[in-house]
């Protein structure tokens, strides 16, 4: 066999394991978006099911949908990413595995053992279910969590090791010196490289110290006598949880720093600029997750006011870099508006607003007020669902373009009008009070989750028409792989 | 309230990036312009606009850290003083507080626990909007003050998810005018 032939079959193998990723990540995705309506629908009494139930979806959800952003992420970076520095492709795959494998212990400890602690497991919640789940339920969440952090933590090492191979360390990949002027930005790295860098220097912290909190609470399932401390496990829960799903974003962003100039004839220029915001996330990242601790009053209230103070600086690369960068691109560009350049600038245009009221919450005095309302989920949804996941989706399209006709911008409306509906309901409902996570509400607070619901129908449905597709053009894209 | 305030300016600055991302997606293809041109004008603003972001930074931080709830930064002992101590102690479902009756215009100082795991302890008004909270940690002690203004029956309601009867953990608190 011919060194081209060998090449070009590991280009088939690369791609079609991307698209293995897309696949899998469209259908837990919509199966996740069920969930979350259902739990809408049960808040809005349109359905009715059994609250320990409603704790059960509402755990599969959270940890499924941190899951499967993580593994949508990691499609877009490895795509991009590959192009300028040597990755394995069976690690790649190595890592859809280990998540499945995860997927499948998480599935069970909640659908059939009943494990119901929400994705953030706080210690020690997980050992006091009240009678309602085993030991051995919980065991299997936590092992589920471990194989897909495991999973992670070899493709972020693998990555690591093919961007050291190429520019002989991470502040180099990071454009750490055309940061701060000490070399000039042109030669700077590609953005995929520096994105990368960043996302694998903090997942692999997060990883480690959530891999670290998963067997202490593991340990004390089967030992009870062997405690911990409760404000410490929160501060690793908080910590791993913050980095990992910021890492998603941070992971599918990529795809706009490639694909929107693909529509817009420009170039994104990488600059001083861009780096230093790359350089100065990496630190706040980090650095930031004691804003989940806010009404925690135990805490260091040094490390609460930095909380406070690092939620706002954040907000700054995002904004004035990449949101503005975006914007800067589009300008008077003559872009092909599609529905893949839409979904990947709608997916910066929700990042960027969805910083807003994140901020706001990152704020002490305002946290007294709305801490564990629904404007918490009311952030966050904005920046995932029509931040991050409108990235991925704008990814998917743009790699199987329009295989359902009309219906594909009629999907991507769906999807637009009906996810706003559904964060502004949840903002709206967390600034009179409501709290989030809870299976029952009161009367008052019905009008929110029926308006909700029906935008999340909405956008679910528009999820469905992007996924199908993706799914319908999945074949004649695999087809013309093969040919190339 | 808080809640109306932030509410207002996140709804004004939503809406405002909203528009600015739908006027450029609806403008470009109205008018082609160079990259170069565009490109130099924009860094412009954008030095502006961070200079502003950080000027809007450093004045909201430094109002609103001068008012921090928690009661170990809080100075005067003549107020600590006149607080009604309170215990309020979590348990998967309910709540223990005592006293739970107050007068309008006495300061409650809730010294939060929780006897098996993590909870919160949320306090909200008669018009059931929060004015204040914290959280019930096992291991721990955290003290909450709050001044009642206003008379009527408050109730407290956990905002930590803390087991499947999370949604029914409650708890009342009576307010009268004399």
């Amino acid at each position: 066999m011919t060194v081209q032939a060998v090449q070009s079959r590991s280009a088939t193998s690369a791609r079609a394991a991307v698209l293995a990723y897309i696949v899998v990540s469209g259908l837990v995705l919509l199966l996740m978006m069920l969930l979350g309506l259902t739990m809408r629908l049960a808040q809005a009494q349109w359905i009715s099911i059994q609250p320990d139930f409603f704790y059960v979806i509402m755990t599969m959800h959270g940890a499924g949908m941190v899951g499967i952003a993580g593994l949508s992420g990691a499609a877009v970076m490895w795509y991009f990413v590959r192009r300028h520095v040597p990755v394995s492709t069976a690690v790649f795959v190595a890592n859809l595995v280990f998540f499945l494998i995860g997927a499948v212990l998480i599935l069970g400890s909640g659908f059939i053992g009943g494990f119901a602690a929400a994705w953030t497991f706080l210690f020690p919640l997980p050992a006091h279910s009240g009678e309602l789940w085993s030991v051995n339920a919980a065991a299997s969440y936590m092992v589920g969590l471990l194989f897909v952090g495991v999973g992670f933590l070899l493709l972020h090492l693998d990555i690591a090791r093919g961007i050291l191979s190429v520019y002989g360390g991470l502040g180099a990949a990071l454009g750490v010196k055309q940061a701060f002027g000490l070399a000039p930005e042109d030669e700077g790295p590609p953005a995929a490289v520096t994105a990368s860098t960043m996302v694998l220097i903090i997942n692999i912290l997060g990883i480690l110290l959530g891999a670290a909190v998963l067997v202490v609470s593991l340990v004390n399932l089967y030992v009870p006598s062997f405690t911990f401390n409760a404000l410490a496990a929160k501060n690793m829960i908080y910590f791993f949880g913050h980095v990992f799903i910021n890492a998603t974003i941070y992971m599918a962003v990529i795809a706009v720093y490639e694909i929107l100039p693909v529509f817009t004839h420009r170039k994104w220029k990488t600059n001083r600029a861009f780096y230093f915001a790359w350089v100065l996330s990496t630190v706040m990242v980090l650095t930031v997750y004691p804003h989940h601790l806010l009404m925690d009053f135990a805490m260091p209230t040094w490390a609460l006011i930095a909380g406070q103070i690092i939620s706002w600086l954040s907000g700054l690369p995002v904004l004035l870099v990449t949101a503005f960068g975006a914007l800067t691109n589009v300008y008077r560009s003559g872009i092909k508006w599609t529905v893949a350049s839409g979904l990947v600038f709608v997916g910066v245009a929700g990042w960027a607003i969805g910083v807003i009221p994140a901020i706001a919450d990152g704020t002490i005095e305002v946290n007294s007020f709305m801490h564990n309302t629904q404007w918490v989920p009311g952030h966050f949804h904005t920046y995932l669902l029509l931040g991050m996941v409108a990235m991925f989706f704008g990814f998917m399209t743009y790699l199987v373009p329009r295989t359902t006709g009309a219906l594909l911008p009629f999907g991507f409306w769906l999807y637009l009008v009906g996810g706003s509906v559904f964060v502004l309901c949840f903002l709206a409902a967390g600034s009179v009070s409501v709290p989030r996570r809870y299976a029952v509400h009161l009367p008052e607070w019905l009008p929110y989750d029926r308006v909700a619901s029906i935008g999340a129908t909405l956008a679910v449905l528009g999820a469905l028409i992007l996924v199908l597709n993706f799914v319908i053009g999945l074949p004649s894209a695999m087809r013309e792989e093969a040919e190339a | 309230m808080v809640q109306e305030v932030v509410w207002g300016v996140s709804i004004v600055l939503m809406g405002t990036l909203a528009a600015v991302f739908a006027w450029v997606a609806i403008g470009a293809n109205v008018a082609l312009a160079d990259y170069g041109p565009i490109i130099a004008s924009a860094y412009r603003l954008r030095t502006w606009l961070f200079g502003l972001a950080i000027i809007v930074l450093i004045g909201t931080n430094y109002y609103t850290l001068g008012k921090l709830p928690y009661v170990s930064r809080m100075s005067a002992p003549t107020s600590a003083k006149a607080a009604q101590p309170v215990e309020a102690v979590a348990e998967q479902w309910s709540w223990s507080i005592k006293p739970d009756a107050f007068r309008v215009g006495e300061t409650a100082e809730f010294h939060v626990a929780s006897k098996d795991v993590n909870h919160g302890f949320a306090l909200y008004d008669p018009d059931m909007r929060i004015v204040a909270q914290t959280q019930a940690m096992p291991g721990y002690i955290n003290v909450l003050r709050y001044t009642f203004n206003e008379p009527g029956v408050y109730r407290v309601l956990c905002l930590e998810y803390c087991g499947v009867a999370h949604h029914e953990m409650t708890a009342e608190i009576k307010v009268s005018t004399h």
